[in-house]
């Protein structure tokens, strides 16, 4: 049975996530007065940009026969899997030094991990579609 | 009988997993170690300013070996031609593809002796410091020890990166070659 959603449906759902976990987080913050895990959201936003700066290049620049070169792709895998670690430890470290509390950790991670979950799924949905047919893209 | 052991890396019957996002996997997982390793020791930082219930405080000394270790993997990382490394390293020049002359052999091996030694000079200087700083002075219980232990596996963690970034970078080499004509 082919599920087919339209791609109107998938931005909508999307969009709906992404708000959910701004309200997590800011909900974490404003609970309890304390607007350290802030810097959570900063640090979860942050973290799909190197990817996407360095991301996979075209095949126009690189010859048939030459080496090729992952630095930059590599440089971007390694920026972005430690903004995301550094998204999941900092609340853990504030906790830890009794900075916020433990309700207020909780859901500062749950809600930077659905932000950047939402922001991932939303450019693996729309990355191979733009490249395939741009024509059906809100058909 | 002998011929067995000819294609194979370990005697046990034990292979390396080898699938094509391998490095891919393998310089994430460095990410994350880095991040861990920086977080634990911002976390023995954060705890000496806010909830410290002792007189041991973090100071800039304490930020020393994390700086070294992280230039130590900078610099280490940074070498790039990986390839061609490996034929400098091993013998002087005599490669198939003539651009490794000893002069760049020479420059190459005195960067990763640099790079390798502020990585272990980060590691055992966040030792002494540990053994300087806390356990001469009769610091040893927890939570006031941590900020000292927290420092140590905070480089550990930078090591681990650099060495599993390291062993990524090199491990596709092999199986790269995947040309279609």
């Amino acid at each position: 049975m082919q599920f087919k959603v339209s791609p109107l449906t998938k931005i909508i759902s999307l969009s709906v996530f992404l708000a959910l976990g701004f309200l997590l987080v800011i909900l974490s913050c404003a609970l309890f007065h304390n607007y350290y895990p802030l810097f959570d959201i900063l640090v979860f936003i942050l973290a799909p940009i190197p990817n996407s700066i360095f991301g996979s290049r075209s095949y126009a620049s690189s010859d048939f026969m030459s080496p090729s070169s992952n630095n930059g792709k590599d440089l971007g895998h390694f920026l972005t899997g430690m903004f995301v670690a550094s998204g999941i430890a900092l609340p853990l470290v504030f906790y830890h030094c009794q900075l916020i509390g433990s309700v207020s950790c909780a859901m500062s991670m749950i809600g930077g991990l659905i932000i950047y979950s939402s922001i991932v799924i939303f450019s693996w949905f729309f990355h191979s579609s733009w490249e395939n047919d741009e024509d059906n893209l809100f058909g | 009988m002998d011929t067995d052991h000819n294609d194979r890396l370990f005697r046990l019957p034990f292979k390396l997993p080898t699938f094509h996002g391998i490095r891919t996997f393998g310089v994430y997982l460095s990410g994350i170690f880095y991040a861990l390793g920086f977080w634990v020791f911002l976390d023995a930082v954060l705890y000496s300013k806010y909830s410290n219930a002792s007189d041991v405080h973090v100071t800039f000394i304490d930020w020393i070996p994390f700086l070294c270790s992280t230039f130590g993997m900078l610099i280490v990382n940074s070498i790039e031609k990986n390839r061609l490394l490996q034929g400098a390293l091993n013998s002087e020049g005599g490669s198939s593809f003539g651009d490794v002359d000893s002069n760049m052999a020479w420059q190459a091996r005195s960067v990763l002796f640099c790079g390798f030694a502020l990585l272990a000079g980060g590691l055992s200087g966040s030792i002494v410091v540990l053994i300087i700083k806390f356990l001469v002075k009769d610091y040893t219980s927890y939570p006031t020890v941590g900020m000292g232990v927290n420092n140590v596996l905070g480089n550990i963690f930078i090591l681990l990166s650099c060495v599993v970034l390291w062993i990524a970078q090199n491990m596709e080499d092999e199986y790269s070659y995947s040309l279609t004509l």
